[in-house]
């Protein structure tokens, strides 16, 4: 009996609170950390920036940016298993939370989220892309996936005859990535700041680096979630979000399609609405914030799974808990201004 | 009407109608009442609602702008939000269907009639005066007695619906013509529509919702209440003062609690279970539900949007400006309707076959209203698609004029019969 009240407690639970609780934490963990001799490991699923002071870990992409800048020689002898290696171990770390690390944990994201929540504060109105800009934009961050992958490989290796990439093109990622040069600022460093005048590709590259930074900085404020849609971990790890143990489940023949998943969903999917046939409804640009779960009234038409178990669905109570009307009727309002029907009845 | 004559002839009609308006509402009501014994107390509130009001009263305050609307996709959170009262004003009379007829074609669906006769004569649900009607395109039928303003004498205003509902092109649309309602509701009511006042509106639909979807939830968990009673009760969410409505329906709620606690069952095991569906039962058009209550059976459901359809799909807000509110209220206005308006509306099959499973109903009855086209065309689709799932269907044609109903009985008995006939083998081999 006992079971079924925590059950019930969780789903009743405001989960974007806690989410607002667990993101501060983890900034300031994997923002501050490593002053506090926090080691959390280099092959993280997150944009632990090893860029900023304080981090106590790295971001896997810097890694296997790092590991892929060998020939193919080094790559297919016995020293290429750490590539292989550092794959397992960032692996071992996303199954855990599956995407739900952009959305929980990803100081970059939670940084988004307190842009947007400046934003809300201001009063200004959020924008979303249209159909056919979401479909096309969403690609860039495979794009850019491929071009981490293939950069470092290029430097070392030459490709269909082409000439070697300049050295210079090393870490390409990390050279435009906006967490290198915004979350050092939390630490007073500003020393990412700046302009690399070694050669004109250094001079590309990190100017490049401080447009893309400022465009983060405008971007999130009209936009929420505004560098998830290009980010190429939230690709990465979308290849391997089938192995997740953290799911996100729908019973389509429950849907009523009424739309509210998508319309309180930060990235704006509208697959979580609007498919009914898909079971796991993850899709590469969800990062497990679980909004949608607290905005569906249906009763269990979305779950959120660890393996076979729920630990989080969508039930009528929780919504109604969450979005105002109580299921009992407790006050009559009867001050209230929509409701001055004093001549009713006799 | 310049014409003294006009005026003395619209007078007449009016007191006729009034007149036979009145003895049909008593009929009914007396049908609906005292032909069953087994009474709710909580009811009582929702059968007063129905009584006829005396000429001179009405149910809206004066000083407040009161505002009409012809089908469920007009935003009522919008209406209420702008401090005027709400009024849906379909119409289920057969004796205003007559006088709609008088400048309508013959032919077409007897709601519309019904509705258009009780607006040229002034004799809508609660004595409502609305000072603009909201009339949205939906069915062609409908769309084209809002064009009908000088023959009416009432302001009809289009809200813009638009024929689909999945595409993003639809939902901007509405999306924009929702806005402008908002800004020509804004010029008839002199208010502003502001976050505030638009957030306690929407809360306090939630809740009105909150308190009807635990009522669907218990008349799942047991037969306590007929369906007369519950088409009822949304009947009278139509025009009565929302704060009332939920108040009376969480006082019956617990009535129902307490009936399931004491197992106090308004029919057997065996009376057969059915869901409704179709053209939208409004009272005094009770005649479904009462001739299949009367023969013994029990509508453990109905697809109506004159029920479920109206108050099931809530609204869900994340940023709670108005550039996300309005938006918010009028998706629910669309993606969730299974208005046969909407093509395609596969989302109407699942719903009643979702509703089959939930409600544990044995068939549906699909009423469609002579004249009634979009009903009518997707009875077909809809048929086929719960026969396949292993489910009996029975289509039924009716309008408001109540002389057909022994064939209809003779109809309904027999689907009645071969239902429980199949319940009785189901156990056999069980």
């Amino acid at each position: 009996m006992k079971k079924i009240n925590i059950k019930k407690y969780i789903n009743n639970a405001n989960v974007s609170r806690f989410r607002f609780w667990i993101q501060l934490i983890s900034f300031f963990i994997f923002v501050y950390g490593g002053y506090f001799f926090i080691e959390i490991g280099s092959r993280l699923p997150i944009f632990s920036c090893p860029y900023v002071p304080g981090s106590p870990g790295g971001c896997y992409l810097l890694g296997v940016q790092h590991e892929l800048n060998s020939t193919w020689h080094t790559i297919f002898s016995p020293r290429g298993i750490s590539i292989l290696k550092s794959l397992g171990i960032f692996l071992l770390f996303f199954i855990f939370l599956n995407k739900a690390w952009c959305g929980f944990v990803c100081p970059l994201g939670t940084l988004q989220d307190w842009i947007t929540r400046l934003r809300k504060s201001l009063g200004f109105s959020f924008t979303r892309y249209d159909e056919m800009s979401f479909k096309r934009l969403k690609v860039i961050k495979y794009i850019l996936l491929a071009l981490l992958i293939l950069i470092p490989l290029a430097i070392n290796n030459s490709f269909f005859g082409l000439p070697k990439l300049s050295h210079s093109m090393h870490t390409p990622f990390c050279k435009i990535c906006p967490a290198r040069t915004i979350l050092p600022l939390f630490n007073g460093d500003t020393s990412q700041i700046y302009i690399d005048f070694t050669d004109t590709t250094t001079i590309i590259l990190t100017s490049l680096g401080l447009m893309v930074a400022a465009l983060f900085l405008v971007g999130s404020f009209v936009k929420k979630r505004f560098f998830c849609f290009f980010c190429p971990m939230s690709a990465l790890q979308f290849l391997f979000s089938k192995i997740g143990l953290l799911r996100l489940i729908k019973n389509g023949d429950k849907c009523t399609r009424c739309g509210n998943c998508s319309r309180v969903c930060d990235v704006g999917i509208t697959e979580i609405a609007d498919d009914i046939l898909s079971k796991n409804i993850i899709k590469d640009d969800c990062m497990m914030c679980l909004k949608c779960v607290e905005a569906c009234p249906e009763e269990g038409a979305l779950k959120v799974k660890v393996l076979n178990f729920d630990i989080f669905s969508a039930t009528e109570e929780g919504f109604f808990k969450r979005y105002g009307g109580t299921s009992k009727f407790e006050t009559s309002n009867k001050d209230d201004v929509l409701n001055s029907n004093k001549n009713k009845d006799e | 009407m310049n014409n003294k004559i006009d005026i003395d002839r619209y007078n007449r009609v009016k007191k006729t109608t009034t007149i036979h308006y009145n003895m049909e509402v008593n009929q009914v009501l007396s049908e609906i009442i005292d032909d069953f014994p087994d009474k709710l107390n909580g009811m009582t509130y929702f059968y007063d609602r129905f009584r006829p009001i005396e000429k001179n009263k009405s149910l809206y305050p004066k000083e407040k702008k009161t505002i009409a609307s012809m089908c469920i996709h007009v935003p009522v959170e919008i209406i209420y939000a702008l401090g005027a009262s709400s009024v849906r004003i379909c119409s289920g009379a057969y004796s205003t269907d007559t006088a709609g007829a008088d400048f309508l074609p013959a032919k077409i669906c007897p709601l519309v009639k019904s509705t258009a006769g009780a607006i040229y004569l002034d004799m809508l649900p609660g004595n409502a005066n609305p000072d603009l009607i909201i009339n949205p395109t939906t069915c062609d039928q409908k769309k084209k007695i809002g064009e009908m303003e000088d023959e009416i004498g009432k302001e009809f205003y289009v809200l813009e619906v638009p024929p689909s509902k999945d595409s993003e092109e639809a939902r901007q649309y509405w999306h924009r013509s929702v806005k402008k309602m908002v800004k020509k509701l804004e010029s008839v009511t002199g208010n502003r529509l502001t976050r505030r006042k638009l957030k306690k509106s929407i809360k306090m639909i939630l809740t009105a919702q909150a308190e009807y979807r635990r009522f669907m939830k218990l008349r799942r968990k047991a037969p306590v209440i007929f369906g007369k009673d519950a088409q009822l009760i949304t009947n009278a969410y139509f025009f009565d003062n929302l704060n009332s409505w939920t108040e009376a329906l969480a006082t019956l709620n617990d009535e129902l609690e307490e009936r399931i606690a004491q197992k106090h069952h308004v029919v057997g095991p065996r009376a057969p279970r059915l869901l409704l569906t179709g053209s939208p039962s409004i009272f005094p058009n009770m005649r479904t539900h009462l001739l299949i209550e009367k023969l013994g059976g029990i509508v453990v459901y109905e697809e109506f949007c004159s029920s479920s359809r109206m108050l099931s799909d809530t609204v869900a807000v994340d940023e709670w400006f108005l550039y996300d509110m309005v938006p918010a209220v009028a998706d629910r206005y669309l993606k969730p309707n299974t208005c046969p308006n909407f093509t395609p509306n596969d989302d109407r099959i699942r719903k009643i076959l979702l509703a089959m499973k939930e409600y544990d109903a044995d068939g549906i009855v699909y009423q469609t209203f002579t004249g009634c086209q979009l009903y009518d065309l997707e009875s077909r689709k809809i048929g086929k698609e719960l026969e396949k799932a292993g489910y009996p269907v029975l289509n039924i044609e009716l309008d408001y004029n109540p002389k057909d109903s022994g064939q209809l009985t003779t109809r309904l008995e027999a689907f009645m019969e071969s239902i429980k006939d199949q319940k009785r083998t189901k156990r056999k081999k069980i």
